[in-house]
Protein backbone atom coordinates (compact mmCIF):
# COMPACT_ATOMS: atom_id res chain seq x y z
CA UNK A 1 0.00 0.00 0.00
CA UNK A 2 1.54 3.26 -1.04
CA UNK A 3 0.70 6.25 1.09
CA UNK A 4 3.39 8.54 -0.16
CA UNK A 5 0.73 10.91 -1.45
CA UNK A 6 -0.29 11.65 2.12
CA UNK A 7 2.96 13.38 2.95
CA UNK A 8 2.72 17.12 3.28
CA UNK A 9 6.04 18.74 2.62
CA UNK A 10 7.30 20.62 5.64
CA UNK A 11 7.82 24.33 5.38
CA UNK A 12 11.27 23.94 6.82
CA UNK A 13 12.53 22.59 3.51
CA UNK A 14 12.91 26.06 2.09
CA UNK A 15 14.83 27.14 5.15
CA UNK A 16 17.00 24.05 5.11
CA UNK A 17 18.06 24.75 1.55
CA UNK A 18 19.33 28.14 2.71
CA UNK A 19 21.60 26.60 5.31
CA UNK A 20 24.98 27.66 3.97
CA UNK A 21 23.69 31.21 3.55
CA UNK A 22 22.36 31.27 7.08
CA UNK A 23 25.63 30.06 8.53
CA UNK A 24 27.45 32.72 6.57
CA UNK A 25 24.97 35.33 7.75
CA UNK A 26 25.49 34.28 11.35
CA UNK A 27 29.26 34.49 10.97
CA UNK A 28 28.84 38.03 9.73
CA UNK A 29 26.42 38.79 12.55
CA UNK A 30 28.98 37.62 15.10
CA UNK A 31 31.31 40.23 13.61
CA UNK A 32 28.73 42.96 14.25
CA UNK A 33 27.34 43.22 10.70
CA UNK A 34 23.91 44.82 11.13
CA UNK A 35 22.82 44.29 7.53
CA UNK A 36 23.46 40.57 7.89
CA UNK A 37 21.50 40.60 11.12
CA UNK A 38 18.57 42.34 9.46
CA UNK A 39 18.50 39.61 6.79
CA UNK A 40 18.62 36.90 9.44
CA UNK A 41 15.88 38.68 11.35
CA UNK A 42 13.64 38.84 8.29
CA UNK A 43 14.14 35.12 7.68
CA UNK A 44 13.24 34.13 11.22
CA UNK A 45 10.76 36.81 12.33
CA UNK A 46 7.69 35.26 10.65
CA UNK A 47 8.51 31.76 11.87
CA UNK A 48 9.29 32.87 15.42
CA UNK A 49 6.21 35.08 15.53
CA UNK A 50 4.04 32.19 14.52
CA UNK A 51 5.68 29.87 17.06
CA UNK A 52 5.45 32.39 19.89
CA UNK A 53 1.82 33.20 19.15
CA UNK A 54 1.03 29.52 19.50
CA UNK A 55 2.94 29.30 22.74
CA UNK A 56 1.98 32.59 24.34
CA UNK A 57 -1.29 33.61 22.67
CA UNK A 58 -0.65 37.20 23.58
CA UNK A 59 0.41 39.70 20.96
CA UNK A 60 2.32 42.09 23.19
CA UNK A 61 4.21 39.28 24.84
CA UNK A 62 5.05 37.79 21.44
CA UNK A 63 6.75 40.99 20.30
CA UNK A 64 8.68 41.28 23.54
CA UNK A 65 9.89 37.68 23.49
CA UNK A 66 10.70 37.79 19.78
CA UNK A 67 12.82 40.90 20.28
CA UNK A 68 14.52 39.37 23.32
CA UNK A 69 15.26 36.22 21.34
CA UNK A 70 16.80 38.07 18.43
CA UNK A 71 18.81 40.27 20.80
CA UNK A 72 20.34 37.11 22.24
CA UNK A 73 21.13 35.96 18.69
CA UNK A 74 22.74 39.34 17.96
CA UNK A 75 24.78 39.36 21.14
CA UNK A 76 25.85 35.71 21.24
CA UNK A 77 26.08 34.74 17.56
CA UNK A 78 29.74 33.93 18.14
CA UNK A 79 28.76 31.28 20.68
CA UNK A 80 26.91 29.16 18.11
CA UNK A 81 29.16 26.14 17.64
CA UNK A 82 27.23 24.51 14.80
CA UNK A 83 26.53 21.28 16.68
CA UNK A 84 22.84 21.71 15.81
CA UNK A 85 20.94 23.40 13.02
CA UNK A 86 20.83 27.15 13.31
CA UNK A 87 17.02 27.04 13.44
CA UNK A 88 17.19 24.62 16.37
CA UNK A 89 19.46 27.00 18.26
CA UNK A 90 17.28 30.04 17.60
CA UNK A 91 13.99 28.26 18.36
CA UNK A 92 15.47 26.87 21.58
CA UNK A 93 16.31 30.41 22.69
CA UNK A 94 12.78 31.52 21.82
CA UNK A 95 11.28 28.58 23.70
CA UNK A 96 13.22 29.34 26.88
CA UNK A 97 12.40 33.04 26.65
CA UNK A 98 8.73 32.25 26.09
CA UNK A 99 8.53 29.99 29.14
CA UNK A 100 10.15 32.69 31.27
CA UNK A 101 7.75 35.29 29.94
CA UNK A 102 4.85 32.96 30.57
CA UNK A 103 5.97 32.54 34.15
CA UNK A 104 5.63 36.30 34.56
CA UNK A 105 2.08 36.17 33.14
CA UNK A 106 0.69 33.04 34.78
CA UNK A 107 -2.99 33.89 34.42
CA UNK A 108 -5.09 32.14 31.82
CA UNK A 109 -4.88 33.91 28.52
CA UNK A 110 -7.78 36.18 27.73
CA UNK A 111 -6.28 38.50 25.23
CA UNK A 112 -8.54 40.54 23.03
CA UNK A 113 -5.57 41.51 20.92
CA UNK A 114 -4.82 37.93 20.05
CA UNK A 115 -6.08 37.13 16.62
CA UNK A 116 -5.26 34.69 13.91
CA UNK A 117 -6.97 34.75 10.57
CA UNK A 118 -7.78 32.22 7.98
CA UNK A 119 -5.83 32.66 4.80
CA UNK A 120 -7.44 35.27 2.52
CA UNK A 121 -6.98 32.83 -0.37
CA UNK A 122 -10.00 30.84 0.80
CA UNK A 123 -13.48 31.37 -0.70
CA UNK A 124 -16.48 32.61 1.38
CA UNK A 125 -17.89 29.15 2.23
CA UNK A 126 -14.48 27.85 2.95
CA UNK A 127 -13.80 30.79 5.23
CA UNK A 128 -16.90 30.03 7.31
CA UNK A 129 -16.05 26.37 7.41
CA UNK A 130 -12.50 27.11 8.40
CA UNK A 131 -13.48 29.71 10.93
CA UNK A 132 -15.69 27.32 12.85
CA UNK A 133 -13.00 24.68 13.07
CA UNK A 134 -10.36 27.30 13.64
CA UNK A 135 -12.21 28.74 16.63
CA UNK A 136 -12.68 25.28 18.12
CA UNK A 137 -9.01 24.43 17.66
CA UNK A 138 -7.94 27.76 19.08
CA UNK A 139 -9.98 27.10 22.18
CA UNK A 140 -8.54 23.60 22.48
CA UNK A 141 -5.02 24.95 22.05
CA UNK A 142 -5.73 27.48 24.79
CA UNK A 143 -6.54 24.65 27.16
CA UNK A 144 -3.10 23.09 26.64
CA UNK A 145 0.07 24.11 28.42
CA UNK A 146 2.62 26.27 26.56
CA UNK A 147 4.92 23.22 26.46
CA UNK A 148 2.26 21.18 24.66
CA UNK A 149 1.37 24.04 22.32
CA UNK A 150 5.03 24.39 21.37
CA UNK A 151 5.27 20.74 20.34
CA UNK A 152 2.03 20.93 18.34
CA UNK A 153 3.08 24.06 16.47
CA UNK A 154 6.59 22.84 15.74
CA UNK A 155 5.14 19.61 14.36
CA UNK A 156 2.13 20.77 12.36
CA UNK A 157 3.14 24.23 11.23
CA UNK A 158 6.93 24.15 11.14
CA UNK A 159 7.12 20.54 10.00
CA UNK A 160 9.92 19.62 12.40
CA UNK A 161 10.80 16.05 13.34
CA UNK A 162 10.50 14.85 16.92
CA UNK A 163 14.27 14.77 17.45
CA UNK A 164 14.70 18.38 16.49
CA UNK A 165 11.75 19.35 18.68
CA UNK A 166 13.31 17.44 21.59
CA UNK A 167 16.48 19.50 21.11
CA UNK A 168 14.52 22.74 21.07
CA UNK A 169 12.43 22.05 24.15
CA UNK A 170 15.32 20.24 25.84
CA UNK A 171 13.51 17.05 26.78
CA UNK A 172 13.65 13.37 25.80
CA UNK A 173 12.18 12.28 22.48
CA UNK A 174 9.58 10.15 24.25
CA UNK A 175 8.33 13.22 26.10
CA UNK A 176 7.81 14.99 22.79
CA UNK A 177 5.79 12.05 21.50
CA UNK A 178 3.75 11.88 24.70
CA UNK A 179 3.01 15.60 24.65
CA UNK A 180 1.96 15.38 21.03
CA UNK A 181 -0.25 12.38 21.70
CA UNK A 182 -2.01 14.14 24.55
CA UNK A 183 -2.42 17.36 22.57
CA UNK A 184 -3.84 15.57 19.51
CA UNK A 185 -6.44 13.89 21.63
CA UNK A 186 -7.53 17.25 23.01
CA UNK A 187 -7.65 18.80 19.56
CA UNK A 188 -9.67 15.97 18.13
CA UNK A 189 -12.14 16.09 21.01
CA UNK A 190 -12.57 19.79 20.33
CA UNK A 191 -13.56 19.36 16.69
CA UNK A 192 -17.26 20.10 16.32
CA UNK A 193 -19.23 17.35 14.62
CA UNK A 194 -17.62 14.25 13.26
CA UNK A 195 -14.31 14.00 11.52
CA UNK A 196 -16.08 13.26 8.23
CA UNK A 197 -17.55 16.79 8.31
CA UNK A 198 -14.08 18.24 8.08
CA UNK A 199 -12.44 16.07 5.49
CA UNK B 1 -14.00 11.53 19.70
CA UNK B 2 -11.01 9.44 20.63
CA UNK B 3 -9.98 5.85 20.30
CA UNK B 4 -8.83 3.82 23.25
CA UNK B 5 -5.27 2.63 23.12
CA UNK B 6 -5.32 -1.09 22.46
CA UNK B 7 -3.67 -2.94 25.35
CA UNK B 8 -0.66 -4.89 24.23
CA UNK B 9 -0.90 -3.67 20.67
CA UNK B 10 2.46 -1.99 20.58
CA UNK B 11 2.62 -1.61 16.84
CA UNK B 12 -0.68 0.27 16.91
CA UNK B 13 0.43 2.54 19.74
CA UNK B 14 3.73 3.23 18.08
CA UNK B 15 2.20 3.94 14.68
CA UNK B 16 -0.48 6.18 16.09
CA UNK B 17 2.10 8.13 18.02
CA UNK B 18 4.21 8.68 14.90
CA UNK B 19 1.40 9.70 12.52
CA UNK B 20 1.91 13.49 12.78
CA UNK B 21 5.51 13.13 11.63
CA UNK B 22 4.53 10.61 8.99
CA UNK B 23 2.18 13.18 7.48
CA UNK B 24 4.86 15.87 7.42
CA UNK B 25 7.46 13.50 5.98
CA UNK B 26 9.71 13.75 9.02
CA UNK B 27 10.07 10.07 9.88
CA UNK B 28 13.24 8.10 9.43
CA UNK B 29 13.01 5.32 6.84
CA UNK B 30 12.62 2.49 9.36
CA UNK B 31 9.84 4.29 11.23
CA UNK B 32 8.11 5.21 7.98
CA UNK B 33 8.07 1.58 6.82
CA UNK B 34 6.67 0.40 10.16
CA UNK B 35 3.93 3.04 10.05
CA UNK B 36 2.99 2.17 6.48
CA UNK B 37 2.88 -1.54 7.32
CA UNK B 38 0.52 -0.81 10.16
CA UNK B 39 -1.63 1.60 8.17
CA UNK B 40 -2.27 -1.04 5.57
CA UNK B 41 -4.11 -3.12 8.16
CA UNK B 42 -5.56 -0.58 10.62
CA UNK B 43 -8.61 1.43 9.61
CA UNK B 44 -8.55 3.44 12.84
CA UNK B 45 -5.06 4.69 12.09
CA UNK B 46 -6.05 5.51 8.52
CA UNK B 47 -8.85 7.65 9.88
CA UNK B 48 -6.47 9.22 12.34
CA UNK B 49 -4.14 9.88 9.43
CA UNK B 50 -6.90 11.89 7.77
CA UNK B 51 -7.25 13.88 10.98
CA UNK B 52 -3.51 14.59 11.03
CA UNK B 53 -3.59 15.85 7.46
CA UNK B 54 -6.49 18.12 8.34
CA UNK B 55 -4.61 19.48 11.31
CA UNK B 56 -1.53 20.27 9.24
CA UNK B 57 -3.67 22.08 6.66
CA UNK B 58 -5.57 23.91 9.36
CA UNK B 59 -2.49 25.05 11.23
CA UNK B 60 -0.83 26.22 8.06
CA UNK B 61 -3.94 28.08 6.91
CA UNK B 62 -3.81 30.31 9.96
CA UNK B 63 -2.04 33.55 9.29
CA UNK B 64 -1.38 35.41 12.51
CA UNK B 65 -0.75 39.08 12.11
CA UNK B 66 2.50 40.17 13.66
CA UNK B 67 4.13 43.31 12.42
CA UNK B 68 7.75 43.12 11.54
CA UNK B 69 9.51 44.67 14.49
CA UNK B 70 12.80 45.36 12.76
CA UNK B 71 12.67 49.11 13.39
CA UNK B 72 12.00 48.45 17.06
CA UNK B 73 14.82 45.95 17.35
CA UNK B 74 17.21 48.17 15.38
CA UNK B 75 16.62 50.97 17.92
CA UNK B 76 17.32 48.54 20.72
CA UNK B 77 20.61 47.51 19.13
CA UNK B 78 21.56 51.16 18.79
CA UNK B 79 20.85 51.72 22.48
CA UNK B 80 22.85 48.64 23.42
CA UNK B 81 25.74 49.77 21.24
CA UNK B 82 25.82 53.22 22.81
CA UNK B 83 25.80 51.78 26.31
CA UNK B 84 28.75 49.54 27.17
CA UNK B 85 27.90 45.97 28.10
CA UNK B 86 27.65 45.19 31.82
CA UNK B 87 30.85 43.15 31.74
CA UNK B 88 32.72 45.82 29.84
CA UNK B 89 31.34 48.47 32.20
CA UNK B 90 32.46 46.47 35.22
CA UNK B 91 35.88 45.99 33.65
CA UNK B 92 36.18 49.68 32.90
CA UNK B 93 35.08 50.58 36.41
CA UNK B 94 37.67 48.22 37.81
CA UNK B 95 40.31 49.55 35.49
CA UNK B 96 39.47 53.15 36.41
CA UNK B 97 39.69 52.30 40.07
CA UNK B 98 43.15 50.89 39.51
CA UNK B 99 44.22 54.02 37.64
CA UNK B 100 43.39 56.40 40.47
CA UNK B 101 46.65 57.55 42.07
CA UNK B 102 45.36 57.09 45.61
CA UNK B 103 44.19 53.55 44.91
CA UNK B 104 47.40 52.78 43.08
CA UNK B 105 49.39 53.93 46.10
CA UNK B 106 47.12 51.93 48.42
CA UNK B 107 47.46 48.88 46.20
CA UNK B 108 51.22 49.32 46.15
CA UNK B 109 51.21 49.64 49.95
CA UNK B 110 49.11 46.48 50.23
CA UNK B 111 51.42 44.62 47.90
CA UNK B 112 54.35 45.94 49.91
CA UNK B 113 52.70 44.78 53.09
CA UNK B 114 52.14 41.37 51.59
CA UNK B 115 55.74 41.19 50.42
CA UNK B 116 57.19 42.23 53.75
CA UNK B 117 54.59 40.39 55.83
CA UNK B 118 54.92 37.32 53.68
CA UNK B 119 58.67 37.52 53.96
CA UNK B 120 58.49 37.75 57.72
CA UNK B 121 56.08 34.85 57.97
CA UNK B 122 58.20 32.84 55.64
CA UNK B 123 61.31 33.66 57.57
CA UNK B 124 59.65 32.49 60.76
CA UNK B 125 58.92 29.16 59.15
CA UNK B 126 62.42 28.83 57.73
CA UNK B 127 65.60 27.79 59.53
CA UNK B 128 67.10 30.72 61.44
CA UNK B 129 70.29 30.75 59.41
CA UNK B 130 68.43 32.11 56.32
CA UNK B 131 68.64 35.86 55.98
CA UNK B 132 65.45 37.94 55.68
CA UNK B 133 66.64 39.27 52.38
CA UNK B 134 66.70 35.85 50.80
CA UNK B 135 62.93 35.32 51.21
CA UNK B 136 61.19 35.03 47.81
CA UNK B 137 59.39 38.15 46.70
CA UNK B 138 55.64 37.77 46.26
CA UNK B 139 54.72 38.37 42.63
CA UNK B 140 52.94 41.60 41.73
CA UNK B 141 50.29 41.73 39.07
CA UNK B 142 51.07 43.59 35.88
CA UNK B 143 48.07 42.66 33.74
CA UNK B 144 44.33 42.53 34.36
CA UNK B 145 42.27 40.18 32.23
CA UNK B 146 38.59 39.30 31.91
CA UNK B 147 37.68 36.14 30.05
CA UNK B 148 34.45 35.77 28.13
CA UNK B 149 31.58 34.32 30.14
CA UNK B 150 31.59 31.15 28.03
CA UNK B 151 35.33 30.56 28.25
CA UNK B 152 36.02 27.14 29.75
CA UNK B 153 38.53 26.37 32.45
CA UNK B 154 40.65 24.72 29.76
CA UNK B 155 40.52 27.90 27.64
CA UNK B 156 41.71 29.94 30.60
CA UNK B 157 44.46 27.50 31.48
CA UNK B 158 45.66 27.39 27.87
CA UNK B 159 45.72 31.17 27.62
CA UNK B 160 47.72 31.47 30.84
CA UNK B 161 50.22 28.78 29.89
CA UNK B 162 50.75 30.10 26.38
CA UNK B 163 51.66 33.48 27.78
CA UNK B 164 53.72 32.44 30.77
CA UNK B 165 51.16 34.09 33.04
CA UNK B 166 50.37 33.21 36.62
CA UNK B 167 47.32 34.32 38.59
CA UNK B 168 48.11 36.70 41.40
CA UNK B 169 44.52 37.38 42.38
CA UNK B 170 40.96 36.80 41.21
CA UNK B 171 38.42 36.21 40.11
CA UNK B 172 37.30 39.60 41.41
CA UNK B 173 33.66 40.62 41.73
CA UNK B 174 33.89 41.66 38.06
CA UNK B 175 35.31 38.23 37.18
CA UNK B 176 38.69 39.81 36.44
CA UNK B 177 42.00 38.08 37.10
CA UNK B 178 45.21 39.87 38.07
CA UNK B 179 48.11 38.26 36.27
CA UNK B 180 51.84 38.34 36.61
CA UNK B 181 53.64 37.98 33.31
CA UNK B 182 57.46 38.08 33.13
CA UNK B 183 58.52 41.54 31.98
CA UNK B 184 60.23 40.40 28.80
CA UNK B 185 57.07 38.55 27.65
CA UNK B 186 54.53 41.07 28.85
CA UNK B 187 54.11 43.09 25.65
CA UNK B 188 53.73 40.08 23.39
CA UNK B 189 51.48 38.30 25.90
CA UNK B 190 49.22 41.35 26.13
CA UNK B 191 48.82 41.43 22.35
CA UNK B 192 48.05 37.73 22.29
CA UNK B 193 45.53 37.96 25.10
CA UNK B 194 43.81 40.91 23.47
CA UNK B 195 43.40 38.99 20.22
CA UNK B 196 42.28 35.80 21.97
CA UNK B 197 38.58 35.10 21.25
CA UNK B 198 38.08 33.89 24.80
CA UNK B 199 39.36 37.13 26.30
CA UNK B 200 37.00 40.02 26.77
CA UNK B 201 39.55 42.48 28.11
CA UNK B 202 43.29 42.49 28.79
CA UNK B 203 45.06 45.63 30.01
CA UNK B 204 48.39 46.44 31.71
CA UNK B 205 48.15 47.66 35.30
CA UNK B 206 51.78 48.31 36.09
CA UNK B 207 51.91 51.72 34.47
CA UNK B 208 54.67 50.61 32.10
CA UNK B 209 54.43 51.49 28.42
CA UNK B 210 52.19 49.09 26.47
Amino acid sequence: MSLSGTVIQPRTETVRSRWPDERELLARVSGGDRQAFERLYRIYQPRLARFLISMLQRQQLVEEVLDDTMMVVWQTAGNFRGSSKLSTWIFAIAYRKALKAKARWPDPVEDEEFDTRVSPDAGPDEVLHHQKLHDALLEAMGSLTPEHRAVVDLTYFHGMGYREIADIVNCPVDTVKTRMFHARRRLRQAMPGSLADWL
Amino acid sequence: MSYPILPGDESHDEAEELLPWYVTGQLEESDRIRVEDHLSSCSKCREQLAFERRMVQEFRAQAPEVDSGWARLRDRIEEARDAPSPARRAANDLWNVFRQPGVLALAAAQVGFLVVGGGILLSLSQPSYRALGSAPVAPTANVIVIFRADATEQDIRDALKANGASIVDGPTSADAYLLRIPARQRQLALSRLQSNDQVQMAEPIDGAAR
